[in-house]
C-alpha cells in the first residue's frame, strides 16, 4: 500500500464526512447561523465593555428581554403562518395604556384587570385577523393601517387620561411580583416568556392546529388541498400575536409605570429584526419559537450595548436597521443556497481497497471463465417486467415477482404466459420469499418487511429498527429493505442495503465505499425489530446455509460473500467465505446439489478499483461531474455463480454480451430450471440446469413437503 | 497570483479546471447519418482513406488495401509494409506517399522508392497525417515526438504537447518545421494560397495558418477530437471527429494522481479515456447514463466512443454533420473521402468502412 492510500484510509476512518451532509439534513441547521452571531456578540461585547457579563447587568437585561421575546414569538407565528404583523407597536402601547387605566385609575384587581388587557389586545389581532385571513387583505398595508390607528387612538387617550393613569399604583403584592420579581434569581417576564415559549413551541411542533399553521406559511395551495381551513389558520395567527403583545405591554406597564408617548414606538421593526435574524423566514413556513427567543436575545444584547457605548443619537435605530438588512440578506442567501450546498457534500464517499480481481477469460481456466450459457435463457414476460428484482414460486409452481410500480406480479404456470397483479404495495418489492403457510414475505423498499397472505391481504410486519445511538439522521425507518431468509424458529433475517439512498439512486451508494447498510431481524413472538449487525457495504443477499445457526449474506460493493452465525456457541460471529468476487455479488439462494447460486448485478472495472483507493477523487467528481457522466459500477454485464458453504467457486454462467440479460440480481433453482431476474431486465429468463433434480423446490428445505 | 488562482480554481472547479463540454447543437445536431451509410467493406481497423490511380487506397494495420465497391471478396493487400502504416496521401501525378511508424516511404512516378526516416535528425516515428504540396513538396503532422500513433491515448491522457507540421522537401530532402508545441496535430489539408488546416485534436480544435504565421483557431471547442481533414467538393472541410470528449474524461484529465495511477496501474484498454470503440468487454468503465434500462441503452447514454464527421464551409464554420451515437456503431471515424456525391468513410471503432449518401444529409437540413 503506498503512501497516499494510508493517508486516505485514515482520513476516511477518522474524518466522519457524511456528517455534513447529514446536519445539512436536519432542520435545526437553519439556526446555525443566529448561533454563531449569538456567540460571536457575547465574546465582542464581554471584550469592549467592562462588567458585561455581571450578574446585575445580565439581570437587567432579561428584565427588558421578556417583553421583547414575547412581541418577537407573536410576530414569528404571524411569519411562520406566512404573513406580517406590523401593529405590535401600537397595540403594545394600547396594552401598557389599559393596563395602567384599569389598575392605577380603575383601582381594579390586577388579575381582573390583566385579563381584560390582554382579551381587547387579542380583539385588535382579531381584526388584523378578519381583514388579511378572510377578507383577504395585504398583511404588510393592512397591518400597517392598524400599526396607524390603533397608535392614534391610544395617542388620544394618552392627552385625555395620560397623567391620571399614573396618579396612583395598587397596593398589591400580585403587582409588584410583575413589577420586579424573581424567581430562583431570574426576573419573573423573562421567566413568563420562557414558559410561554416552551408552550408555544410544543404547539408549534407537537400539535395539529401548529402544524397547521406552517403548512400554509409554506404554501398556502398545498395546505388548502390537503384540507386545512387557510383563512381561520392565518386569522389565529395574528390573534395569537396580539395576545402575545399584550402580555408584553402588561409586562411593560407593570415594570416601567410610564404613561409616556414613547412606548411601543418601533417595536415592530425591533420584533421583526429579531425574529429573521433568529432564523425565521420571512417566505413563510420556515422557523420556529427557540430561533425568535434567540433573536430576541441578540437583538437585546445589540442595543442594550450599544446603549453604553455612548453613541450619538440614531445610533441606535440605525443599528437595528443595519442588522435587519444583514437578517434578511442571509435568510434569502441560505434558503436559496441550502439545497445547493447540500447535493455538493451529501454523497462523501471513503477509502475502499478492493481485493484483486481475478481473471474471467474464457481461457483461464478459472470458474469464472466467461461463457455464453445464459444467451438459452427463455424469456418469461417479455417487456411485460419491469423491476423484477427477485423470483418466488408458491405450491403450484405460480412464479411471483416485483414491479417498479409497487405491485407483486404472478406469472401462472406451467408456461407462464399469462400475468396479473397479485397484489398492490406502494413500495418496489425487492426480495420475496413464501413461508411454510403459503404466505409471501416481501422486502419492500422505501416501507419495509410485508407479508401477502393467500387471501392477498397485505400486511405490514416491520417498519422500523432501534435507532442507532449518536446517529445524526434518525435512521430507525427503513429505507431500503432488501432480501431476507427464514430462520427455522421463525425470525425473519433482512438486510436494509442503505440507510442514505432511495431505490431510485441506489447505484450512488457504490461511490461511498461506506458500510451504510444493515442486517435487521424481526421477531414473530415480540412484532419487534432490532438491528443485529450495522455498518455492511449494501448487504444483502440474505440466505440459511441450513445449519440453523448461521446465515450467509453478500457485501454487493465489497464484492464479499460472508457467514454470519446468528445462533450456536459462535453466536454473533461473521466470517468471509468468498472475500473476491469479480463482480458485485447480489441475492443468493439454495441450489438442489446442496451448495448456492449468487447472482452477480455487475462486473468490476480496473478504473473503478483503482477510484474506490482515491476518495478525494470520488468526493470531487461527485461535486463536478454530471450525474449521468460519473464513473459507475459495470451493471451492464452480469452472471450467476454456483459456489460451496466453504466459500470453493464451482461454475459460474454468463450472458456475456449482455444482450437479453445485461443485469442479474437474483435467481431461483426450482424444478429443474435456474429462474433468473434482473431489476433493469425487461425479461425474466429459464435456464434448463443439466442433471439437476426435476423435482427441487427449495421451500422444502425450509417447511415440510406435506404442506 | 496565477498560482493562487490557479488553486482557487482547481478548489471550486472553476475556471481552467472546469470541465463543460459544448453541447451537439445546430449543425451538429446529433442524427443517425453515418449508422445508415451502406456498407462498403468490413475490414479490421480501417484507417486512411486516399484516392489514388482511379480508385480508393485505405490502410488496415501494416498493409495497403485497393477499394472494391462492387465485390466484397477478400481482396490481396495493394502494398504491405514492415511496419504500421499510419496515414497515406497521393498527388495526381501518380505518387503515393506512405507514412508509417518507421518513416514516410514513397512510391509511383518520379519519387519511387524514397524514404523519408529523420526530420532534422530525429527519427520519423509518429507520422499522423499527410499531403501533396505540388509533386515536390511534401506536409506532414507529428502527433507526438515520444510515442508512436498506435498509443495515442497515453499521450492524451499524458496532456502531451509535442505535436508538430513539417515541410518535407522531396528533390532536395531538407525539412522545415512550420509549426511545434501542438497536442496532436491529426490532420491537414490545403485551403487556397499556401494555408493549412490542421486539427489539433487534444485542443479539440482546427487551426489555420500560412507557413511563417502564427496559427489562429478556426473552430475551436469541438465536443470531440478532431482527426483527419479531408477537402469537401465546394471549398470546405470534412472533419473525422474520432472520439467525442466526455466531462468524466475532461475530470480525470484534471486530476494528476487518479491520472498517473490510471497509466500506470490499468491496462489501457480499461483507462477512463476516449477510445476508438467501447462496450467490448465489462472490464471497461461505464458511466451512470450508460446503464442499460428494460434491454435499451439510450442513445444519449455518455460513451467513451462516438462516430461523428463535421463539414465546414470554406471559412471554417460548420454547417452539417453525421453521427453515430450511443447505440450505434460505427464509432471511431479516422478518415473520409467525398466522391461524386457520396461520402466514403473508415470507421476505425467499428471496424467498417461505409458510403453515405449525402443528400441524405440534405434531407435532414429539410
Amino acid at each position: 500500500m503506498n503512501s497516499s492510500d494510508t493517508i486516505a484510509k485514515w482520513r476516511s476512518r477518522f474524518i466522519p464526512d457524511h456528517v455534513v451532509g447529514e446536519i445539512l439534513t436536519k432542520e435545526w441547521i437553519d439556526t446555525a447561523i443566529p448561533v454563531v452571531m449569538f456567540i460571536a456578540s457575547i465574546i465582542a461585547f464581554s471584550l469592549l465593555l467592562p462588567h458585561f457579563l455581571s450578574l446585575g447587568g445580565i439581570v437587567e437585561l432579561l428584565r427588558q428581554m421578556g417583553e421583547l421575546t414575547f412581541v418577537t414569538m407573536g410576530m414569528a407565528i404571524v411569519i411562520m403562518a406566512g404573513g406580517i404583523d406590523l401593529s405590535v407597536g401600537s397595540v403594545f402601547a394600547l396594552a401598557n395604556f389599559l393596563t395602567l387605566a384599569c389598575v392605577n385609575y380603575l383601582a381594579w384587581p390586577p388579575y381582573l384587570a390583566l385579563p381584560i388587557v390582554i382579551a381587547i389586545c387579542g380583539l385588535c389581532g382579531l381584526v388584523n385577523g378578519v381583514l388579511v385571513g378572510y377578507l383577504r387583505l395585504r398583511a404588510f398595508l393592512t397591518t400597517l393601517a392598524t400599526l396607524i390607528i390603533v397608535r392614534a387612538l391610544v395617542d388620544y387617550l394618552l392627552f385625555h387620561y395620560g397623567s391620571k393613569v399614573v396618579e396612583s399604583s395598587p397596593d398589591s403584592e400580585f403587582w409588584d411580583f410583575l413589577s420586579f420579581g424573581t424567581v430562583f434569581g431570574f426576573p419573573f417576564n423573562y421567566l413568563a416568556a420562557i414558559v410561554a415559549a416552551v408552550v408555544l413551541h410544543v404547539f408549534l411542533t407537537r400539535m395539529r392546529l401548529g402544524w397547521h399553521i406552517r403548512a400554509v406559511g409554506g404554501s398556502r395551495r398545498s395546505a388548502h388541498n390537503a384540507g386545512i381551513n387557510v383563512r381561520r389558520t392565518v386569522c389565529l395567527s395574528y390573534i395569537v400575536s396580539a395576545l402575545l403583545t399584550g402580555i408584553a405591554g402588561v409586562l411593560y406597564a407593570a415594570r416601567l409605570n410610564n404613561a409616556g408617548t414613547e412606548a411601543g414606538v418601533g417595536l415592530e421593526v425591533v420584533a421583526l429584526t429579531a425574529a429573521v435574524l433568529g432564523g425565521n423566514s420571512l417566505g413563510g413556513g420556515r422557523g420556529s419559537i427557540p430561533k425568535a427567543a434567540l433573536g430576541a436575545f441578540i437583538v437585546a444584547l445589540f442595543t442594550n450595548s450599544l446603549l453604553r457605548f455612548t453613541l450619538p443619537s440614531g445610533a441606535n435605530p440605525l443599528a437595528i436597521g443595519l442588522i435587519l438588512l444583514l437578517a434578511v440578506a442571509t435568510d434569502v442567501r441560505w434558503l436559496k443556497n441550502r439545497h445547493k450546498l447540500l447535493s455538493r457534500v451529501y454523497v462523501s464517499p471513503a477509502y475502499f481497497e478492493p481485493p484483486p480481481l481475478l481473471s474471467t477469460a474464457p481461457d483461464s481456466g478459472t470458474p469464472y471463465a466467461v461463457n455464453n450459457k445464459l444467451q438459452d435463457a427463455e424469456p418469461i414476460g417479455l417487456d411485460q417486467v419491469d423491476g423484477a428484482e427477485d423470483i418466488a414460486f408458491d405450491a403450484d409452481d405460480n412464479l411471483y415477482t416485483g414491479s417498479r410500480h409497487g405491485d407483486i406480479l404472478r406469472f401462472e404456470a406451467p408456461d407462464y404466459a399469462s400475468v396479473e397483479v397479485f397484489a398492490h404495495i406502494g413500495g418496489q418489492p425487492l426480495g420475496l420469499h413464501f413461508d411454510g403457510d403459503g404466505s409471501l414475505f416481501a422486502c419492500v423498499s422505501g416501507m419495509g418487511l410485508y407479508k401477502i397472505t393467500r387471501d392477498r391481504e397485505i400486511i405490514r410486519l416491520s417498519d422500523e429498527t432501534n435507532r442507532t445511538l449518536l446517529s445524526i439522521v434518525d435512521d430507525s425507518r427503513m429505507r431500503f429493505a432488501d432480501d431476507m431468509d427464514f430462520a427455522p424458529d421463525g425470525r425473519v433475517f433482512f438486510s436494509e442495503a442503505t440507510i442514505r439512498y432511495d431505490i431510485f439512486d441506489w447505484a450512488t451508494d457504490s461511490l461511498e465505499a461506506r458500510g451504510n447498510g444493515r442486517i435487521i431481524c424481526w421477531d414473530p413472538r415480540t412484532n419487534a425489530s432490532r438491528t443485529v449487525l450495522p455498518k455492511r457495504m449494501f448487504p444483502n443477499g440474505i440466505c440459511m446455509i441450513g445449519d440453523n445457526e448461521s446465515l450467509l449474506f453478500a457485501e454487493t460493493w465489497a464484492a464479499r460473500i460472508n457467514r454470519y452465525w446468528f445462533d450456536g456457541p459462535h453466536k454473533g460471529k461473521v466470517e468471509c467465505v468468498i472475500p473476491d468476487m469479480p463482480g458485485y455479488p447480489d441475492n443468493i439462494r439454495r441450489s438442489s446439489d446442496g451448495n448456492f447460486w449468487v447472482a452477480m448485478l455487475g462486473m468490476r472495472t480496473p478504473a473503478l478499483d483503482l477510484a474506490m483507493k482515491m476518495p478525494g477523487f470520488r468526493r470531487r467528481m461527485a461535486q463536478r461531474v454530471a450525474f449521468e457522466e460519473w464513473i459507475y459500477p459495470n451493471i451492464n454485464t452480469g452472471g450467476v455463480v454456483k459456489f460451496d458453504a466453504n466459500g470453493n467457486v464451482l461454475e459460474s454462467l454468463w450472458d456475456a454480451s449482455g444482450d437479453k440479460y445485461p443485469m442479474i440480481t437474483s435467481m431461483r433453482e426450482h424444478k429443474g430450471y435456474l429462474y433468473l431476474a434482473g431489476v433493469y431486465n425487461n425479461r425474466i429468463g429459464r435456464y434448463r440446469i443439466p442433471g439437476a433434480d426435476p423435482s427441487f423446490n427449495d421451500r422444502h428445505l425450509y417447511w415440510d413437503k406435506r404442506k | 497570483m496565477n498560482a493562487i488562482r490557479n488553486m482557487l480554481d482547481s478548489f471550486w472547479g472553476r475556471g481552467d479546471a472546469s470541465i463543460t463540454i459544448p453541447s451537439m447543437d445546430g449543425a451538429l445536431r446529433p442524427n443517425d447519418l453515418l449508422d445508415q451509410a451502406i456498407e462498403v467493406q468490413v475490414v479490421q481497423q480501417p484507417d486512411n482513406l486516399t484516392e489514388y490511380q482511379g480508385g480508393l487506397l485505405y490502410s488496415s494495420g501494416n498493409k495497403i488495401f485497393q477499394m472494391n465497391m462492387e465485390a466484397s471478396a477478400e481482396t490481396p493487400p495493394r502494398y504491405e509494409m514492415p511496419n504500421d502504416v499510419s496515414c497515406l496521401a497521393s498527388h495526381p501525378s501518380g505518387i503515393l506517399a506512405i507514412g508509417t511508424t518507421a518513416g514516410i516511404l514513397l512510391r509511383g512516378s518520379k519519387h519511387e522508392g524514397t524514404t523519408i526516416s529523420r526530420l532534422s535528425g530525429r527519427p520519423l516515428a509518429c507520422p499522423t497525417a499527410l499531403v501533396f504540396d505540388g509533386d515536390n513538396s511534401l506536409i506532414v503532422c507529428i502527433g507526438s515526438d515520444r510515442l508512436s500513433p498506435g498509443e495515442w491515448k497515453r499521450d492524451l491522457m499524458e496532456q502531451g504537447r509535442s505535436g508538430s507540421v513539417w515541410r518535407i522537401d522531396l528533390v532536395g530532402g531538407e525539412s522545415t518545421c512550420l509549426v511545434h508545441g501542438l497536442g496532436f496535430p491529426y490532420g491537414v489539408q490545403l485551403v487556397g494560397s499556401g494555408a493549412l488546416r490542421v486539427s489539433e485534436s487534444w485542443s479539440h480544435r482546427i487551426i489555420q495558418f500560412r507557413p511563417g504565421e502564427r496559427p489562429r483557431p478556426v473552430l475551436a471547442d469541438l465536443p470531440g477530437y478532431p482527426s483527419r481533414i479531408a477537402p469537401a467538393t465546394d471549398g470546405g472541410s470534412w472533419v473525422s471527429v474520432f472520439a467525442p470528449r466526455r466531462q468524466m474524461v475532461e475530470f480525470v484529465l484534471r486530476e494528476r494522481d487518479y491520472r498517473e495511477r490510471m497509466l500506470r496501474e490499468v491496462h489501457s484498454d480499461y483507462w477512463m479515456a476516449p477510445a476508438l470503440s467501447s462496450g467490448g468487454s465489462f472490464l471497461e468503465p461505464i458511466q451512470g447514463g450508460t446503464v442499460k434500462h428494460l434491454g435499451i441503452r439510450k442513445p444519449w447514454a455518455p460513451t467513451r466512443s462516438y462516430g461523428l464527421l463535421v463539414k465546414l464551409d470554406a471559412s471554417g464554420t460548420p454547417v452539417a454533420s453525421l453521427h453515430s451515437r450511443a447505440d450505434g456503431k460505427r464509432h471511431g471515424v479516422t478518415s473520409c473521402l467525398e466522391i461524386g456525391g457520396k461520402l466514403a468513410f473508415t470507421s476505425k471503432g467499428g471496424g467498417v468502412i461505409a458510403c453515405a449518401d449525402l443528400n441524405l444529409l440534405k434531407d435532414e437540413d429539410e
